[in-house]
Parts: structure tokens; sequence; C-alpha cells
């Protein structure tokens, strides 16, 4: 008797097999290709025997015969939702299906993939922990991700200089590949258009695992910043698992709340890109430096 | 300090036809979209026409000159009328069009009525763009979008017909025909012809007719006429390209026809004649009104628009289609992280080159010797030029600095002329691009550099003073292009 997953391996395959032979796939590979297609429209399912698909782009029009397939078009191109995607009786059409069970499989790898350590050091910067231990407890206990580990602190405390004007960060929140996807892009974005506002008093850039918005409050009274800002991963959706944001504090204390950061959010390729975000934050810093305050007060000020 | 969210402009519109002079004056409200936690994204959220001016005849002297003093006192008073003063007038356009592009001191008349009529109101001209703010200004271009249809918006003037095609909002096509209602000029509710303009005396040829100034006119052969010139303007996009009547009268190359028309709208003075029902009849008095035959045009083309097989679509503006164009919609707003320095705007007229034909190469070596080339090929030799680039090669940090070192070194001479560096992005990077080219050259400060906006080869660019605290800049762009006189 099957087990369960080797039963759903066997339909998966057999439902390739059937879609391939009825010319609802384009290209299906039956040698052994186990890497993964880097197109980005071009989305691929690797199953157990190896063999690799590539589905159609998500744009395409998937409704039968449609009356006016332009304005369809025009629709799809609006929205990155699931729209103009047709159905099988009252279900999704498989395409659809494995498109979803694919976007869903990114925004579960962006949550529970560590950072790699071969972009922290292409990145050269170094990593701490908070006082969660792991991924799992990461999920379930937000407050310990929100204090730094005792190792954490002093090493902090060795490696970066004390008050600054500004201290940037990375943590990896709810998506490790907003880490890996847009910071390479941003910081020296970032770093450049602070330099050119004369802003040079910039801390040591760090990465902190398993972190929390509101570690940063605790690493800002730590070392005094004058800012501090937090690059975390956003809680990855179906639309996209590689959205950032950027948390600005001016002056962090214990007392610190939400309304007192400010947020720049939706930062990836399809929202604002890395770079622009990061010469834009450069103005905002500068803004929260002159104003000597941030979030809310900011904004009504 | 302005309110950072919101922001109100004042703009007028001026179009100076080859029949009439029109004036509106309307409020744009700018918003920014965005919420709070979110890069800002500033847009036109809304179009107000505050004050609609009377229809006048536009006063030329003889021919062949544009009565330039007239004009002016014709603005001040309806300015009076509207109760503003030049100065409460933030921006805008002032368009030349159909026949009276051609005469002899309409590029004069122009600059100086803009500088007059306020601040950043800019002069424009050209079939191009006449066609455009036609079919902006009819509603055409927000019907394409509403209905996701390509719609054709025929533009018939005085003295030109203007077509443009927008495909969903997007301008596909446009192209100008020489055929108006005031190619023949009546006296006024009688039937002697008081003046034939050199493309109506094609037309009367091609019909076999000879009427001189003078003579009276029979309804009959008018009817003929207007039947022509209709027939030439429907075939320009429904018949044979480039044949007959409608070749001849081309003023513009043929539409390139690689798209499927669903639908037809008419504006301008004429198109009242179109779509009303009442006007299939018209008596000679009722024809010779405005003193020529444009009545009897629009009836004519009503025929022949029904006949093209497309759906007919009502115009929301038909002889103001143009100046509500000029006034509300040939204005609009930059990406909202952009680099400028303020003390440098407006700046006006400034030429556009594309060194590239897509996205800028990867090499800051070909980046440089592509703008360099470029810029000797258009040789603008008085005048800082804006650099029209799509993006980096891809939008990577080392992409941008590879663009920035490339624009820099390609603009060299034109740093140490003291132009300016004037960039203009279609791609969201305008803020990043701005900066890395600072960290060049340190202590420049005469780079703009704005994104989010589409510009053209040989297109012209107005940029305005940030607003929205700063976030934005006005962009208008337009073809300064006139009209070759033809052949009388």
């Amino acid at each position: 008797m099957a087990t369960e997953e080797n039963l759903e391996s066997m339909i998966v395959q057999n439902v390739l097999k059937e879609l391939a032979k009825n010319g609802f796939l384009q290209n299906v590979k039956t040698a052994s290709v186990p890497q993964v297609s880097e197109t980005p429209t071009h989305r691929s399912i690797v199953n157990d025997a190896d063999e690799y698909i590539e589905l159609p782009p998500i744009s395409e029009i998937l409704i039968h015969e449609p009356i006016h397939k332009e304005t369809v078009a025009a629709l799809k191109a609006m929205t990155p939702a699931r729209i103009g995607v047709g159905r099988a009786g009252p279900r999704y059409r498989t395409t659809t299906l494995l498109h979803y069970l694919a976007d869903h499989s990114q925004a579960q790898d962006a949550v529970f993939l560590d950072v790699s350590d071969e972009f922290l050091q292409r990145m050269g910067i170094f990593e701490v922990q908070t006082q969660v231990s792991d991924r799992e407890e990461h999920l379930t206990r937000p407050d310990l991700g929100c204090r730094l580990s005792r190792e954490a602190r002093e090493k902090i405390s060795v490696n970066c200089k004390k008050n600054v004007q500004v201290q940037v960060f990375v943590a990896d929140g709810l998506s490790s590949k907003a880490i890996e996807s847009n910071v390479a892009e941003l910081l020296p974005a970032l770093i450049q258009g602070l330099q050119g506002e004369g802003i040079t008093d910039i801390g040591t850039p760090f990465f902190v695992k398993y972190g929390r918005v509101r570690v940063e409050d605790e690493i800002g009274i730590l070392l005094n910043a004058e800012v501090v800002v937090e690059l975390v991963g956003e809680r990855p959706g179906l639309g996209t698992a590689n959205s950032l944001s950027a948390y600005i504090i001016y002056k962090p204390t214990e007392k610190t709340v939400e309304a007192d950061r400010t947020v720049v959010s939706n930062i990836h390729m399809g929202g604002t890109p890395p770079v622009e975000a990061g010469a834009f934050l450069a103005g905002l810093i500068k803004d929260i430096l002159k104003a000597k305050t941030s979030g809310i007060k900011l904004t009504t000020g | 300090m302005r309110d950072r969210n919101r922001d109100e402009l004042i703009s007028v519109g001026i179009d100076i036809g080859t029949t009439t002079t029109q004036v509106i004056i309307s409020k744009l409200t700018l918003e920014n979209l965005a919420g709070r936690f979110s890069v800002p994204r500033v847009q036109i959220t809304q179009k107000e026409i505050l004050y609609r001016s009377a229809i006048h005849f536009t006063p030329l002297i003889e021919h062949h000159l544009i009565d330039a003093p007239a004009v002016a006192a014709l603005l001040s008073a309806e300015y009076s009328k509207a109760g503003f003063t030049t100065g409460e007038i933030d921006t805008g356009a002032v368009i030349i069009t159909g026949e009276t592009a051609k005469k002899e001191n309409a590029k004069a008349v122009i600059s100086q009525l803009a500088g007059f009529a306020g601040d950043f109101v800019v002069a424009t001209a050209g079939p191009k763009l006449e066609a455009i703010m036609a079919g902006k200004g009819s509603g055409a271009q927000a019907y394409s979008v509403k209905h996701k249809k390509t719609v054709i918006n025929i533009d018939v003037g005085g003295g030109t017909s203007n077509y443009v095609v927008f495909n969903n909002g997007k301008v596909v096509d446009t192209a100008c025909i020489n055929v108006g209602g005031h190619l023949v000029e009546l006296e006024p509710l009688g039937s002697r012809v008081a003046y034939v303009a050199p493309a109506a005396r094609k037309v009367m040829r091609e019909c076999g007719l000879t009427i001189e100034p003078g003579q009276t006119a029979a309804y009959a052969d008018l009817k003929k006429i207007t039947d022509k010139m209709a027939e030439a303007v429907v075939a320009v996009f429904a018949g044979t390209p480039g044949q007959g009547m409608a070749g001849e009268l081309m003023m513009t190359e043929d539409l390139r026809r690689d798209y499927i028309l669903d639908t037809v709208m008419v504006s301008g003075g004429v198109a009242d004649f179109v779509y009303d029902q009442e006007a299939r009849a018209l008596s000679m008095e009722e024809v010779s009104r405005y003193g020529d035959i444009g009545p009897l045009l629009g009836v004519s083309l009503h025929k022949a628009v029904l006949e093209s097989g497309l759906f007919v679509a009502r115009p929301e503006e038909t002889i103001r289609a143009t100046v509500i164009g000029a006034g509300s919609q040939s204005l609009e707003v930059s990406g909202s992280t952009i680099s400028v320095v303020e003390d440098l705007l407006p700046l006006t007229n400034i030429p556009v080159v594309k060194p590239f034909a897509g996205l800028a190469p990867a090499d800051p070596a070909k980046v440089k010797t592509l703008v360099e080339r470029s810029l000797e090929i258009s040789g603008f030799e008085d005048t800082s030029v804006a650099l029209a680039i799509a993006g980096p090669a891809d939008m990577s940090f080392n992409s941008l600095q590879s663009l920035a070192r490339g624009l820099t070194a390609g603009l060299t001479r034109e740093i140490e002329r003291g132009r300016l560096i004037i960039i203009v992005l279609e791609q969201d990077c305008a803020k990043a691009l701005g900066q890395s080219i600072k960290h060049l050259i340190p202590g420049n400060r005469s780079i703009v550099c704005v994104d989010q906006v589409l510009v053209e080869d040989g297109d012209y660019i107005d940029i305005g003073k940030p607003i929205i605290g700063g976030r934005v800049v006005p962009i208008i762009v337009k073809t300064l292009v006139f009209n070759r006189p033809d052949n009388d």
C-alpha cells in the first residue's frame, strides 16, 4: 500500500504527463534536470522524479475563447492578482492551481529558510541572533524576536561605533528572500545617498537573525544612535515573497511605541525598486535628523 | 509650508484656431495617493473647469497674419471676466492650431502670449499635439480606457481635421488632413462666397466646380464640396490610404493602420452638426450663419462617419475639445522620487534627445559614445538638452553606477560649457541616478533627474517648479513642430 506521500507524488506525475500530452504545458523535460529555471515568469516545479516542467507565464489568459481578449489583457496588466484565469467547472484550471501552489511554496520558503551565509559574506556584514533559538520559536514567540541575546549585545558593542548619527541593520523578519533580493541594491544606494546629503557618521551595518521590528529599539539604545534604520523582510503574500520594509526611528527609548516609527514598505522589484528606495530613504533620514523626530510626529508636525 | 499631500494648480488653456479662439481656466488637484507607509505616489486626482470663455473669432489681419494685440486684449478681457490675474495662473498651454499655425507671425505670437498668460504656461503647436489635445479634451482617451477600445478621434476644425488613435489610453497614431469648415467662407446668412482656401480649390476642382469669391454658391454645389471633403476625412481611416482626395489633402504621413479600430468620435466645431439629429436639413441661412460651410460639412460627415462601419461614439466636448485638452490635460506629473535643484526650475522648451534605443548599455564606455553621438547628431548648440533614457541595463546599484559614469563622461563637454544635466527616465530610478551622478561630480548643482515620464526623440519638454512639498515636478511634453505653409 502506498503511503500518502507516494500517492501524492504519483498523482502529480500523472497529472503533469497528461497535461503535457494535451499540450497544456510547454517544454516538458524528461531528462534529469534538477536545477530550477531562473526566468521569473516561467516558474518551475521539480517533482520527485527530477522531472521539471515550466508553467506558462502568469500573464497568460486562461479564459476559454474570451470575447474581449485585449480587455482581459489590459485588466490583467493592472494587477498581479489572479484574474482572467478561467475555470474548470467550479474550480481553478490546472495551470492556475500549479501557479498558486508554486507561489505558496515560495511564500513558505521565504518564512522558513535562513538568510544564507554566502549572502552575508558577500555583503561583508556580521550576524547576531535575538533571544529566539530556532525558526519554530521565531514564529511562535514574537516577543523574543524583539530582544537581543547576551552574545548579540556583546558582539554589537565590540564591532559597532557608538553615538553615530545613523545606524543601519538588517533583520530577517518574516522573509529571508526579501533580504537576499533587495539589501544588496538598497544598502549601497542608501549609504551613497546619506553621504551625498553630508551625513557621514554612519554605523557599521550587521544582520540580526530571528529579528522582529521592535528589536531596533534595543539596538538604538545600546549604541546610542540618533537614527536607527531597520531593513526587515515583510510577511510574504502570494503576490510577492520578496517585499522589504524600512522601519526608521529617531532616538528610541523603552517608552517607544509603534507610532514613533516611520515606515517605508513595499520595497521590491515589483514595487519601489530597492535602489530607488535607498535614495528615497536617504532623503527621509535627512528630514528625520532635521526634525529630530520620527513616525506620526514627523508627518503631522 | 503647503500641504505635503495635496496641492491645487490653476491651469489655463488657450486655443487659437483657424476660425475661433477660446480660453478655459481649470483647477487641477494633485494628491499623494500612497499611504503613510509607502514611498509617495502623486497623481492628478481631479480636473475641474472653472471658466469657459465665449467662443471668439480668431483676430486676423488679412488672411496671413494673426492680430497679436487683439489676441492679447481678448485674453486679458477673459482673465478679468473669469476673475483671475496672470499671477494666479500656475500653468497651462497655449496652442495654435489648424491654418492659424501657418500664419507668418504664428511662432512669435504664441511665445509672447505664453509669457503673457502666466508663469509656467507653455507654447505648443503642431498637428500631432493638436490632435492629441483634442482627443484628450473630447473624452476619446478616457473612453478608450473605460471601454478598453481602440478609438479614433477626429477633431474637425476650421482649417484642418486632426486624427488621434487611442488604445486603452495610449496614443498609438496621429495624422492631419487639410479639411475644415472654414476653408470656404460665406457671407453670413447669405450665399455669397467670401474666400476660398487653396485646399478647398482642390476639392472644387475634383467636383468639377469653380466658385470664386464674390460669386453666389448654390446649396447643391456646396453640398457636393462638403460631401467630397467628408469622404476624404473618412477615407483616411476607413478607405484606401493615400488615394484620391484624401491623399492630396494629407498634411502629415498617413495613419499607420496597423491596429483595428472599434470606435470613432468626432470633435471640433463641426461636430455639433454631426451629432445633432435636427441639423440634417439645413436652410442656406443656417449653413452660412457662422460665415462658412462648417454646418454643412457636419451634415456630410454624419453620413460618411456612419458608413465607415465603426461604432460612432459621442464626445463629451465638441468645439471646446482642444482648448480643454490644452488647459486641463496637457500637464502631467513626474514620478514622486526625483532629484532636482529647485532654483534651476522652471525649464522650458528643452529639446529631447534619446541616446539609446532600449535600456542603456551596461558598459559605461558605450554609454559615453552613444550620448556623444546623439548630441552631435541632434546639433543643439546653444541650449541644454534633456536625455531621455528608458532605464539602466538592470535595476541594480552597479548598473546605475555604470550608467552614471557613462553619462557624466558623455556629457563632459556640456558640463564644461555650463549646460544643465537633464535626465528624463522612464523607469522609477531618478533619485538614485541623480545622487549617483552627484557623487561623481560633487559640487555640481545643475542636475535635474526625473522619472516616470515618456518622451521621444524630437519632443520638447517643460519642467515646472516642484509641488506637493517638493515631491514631484509638473511636466508638459510637446512637439514644437509648426506646420509647413502649403503652396499658397
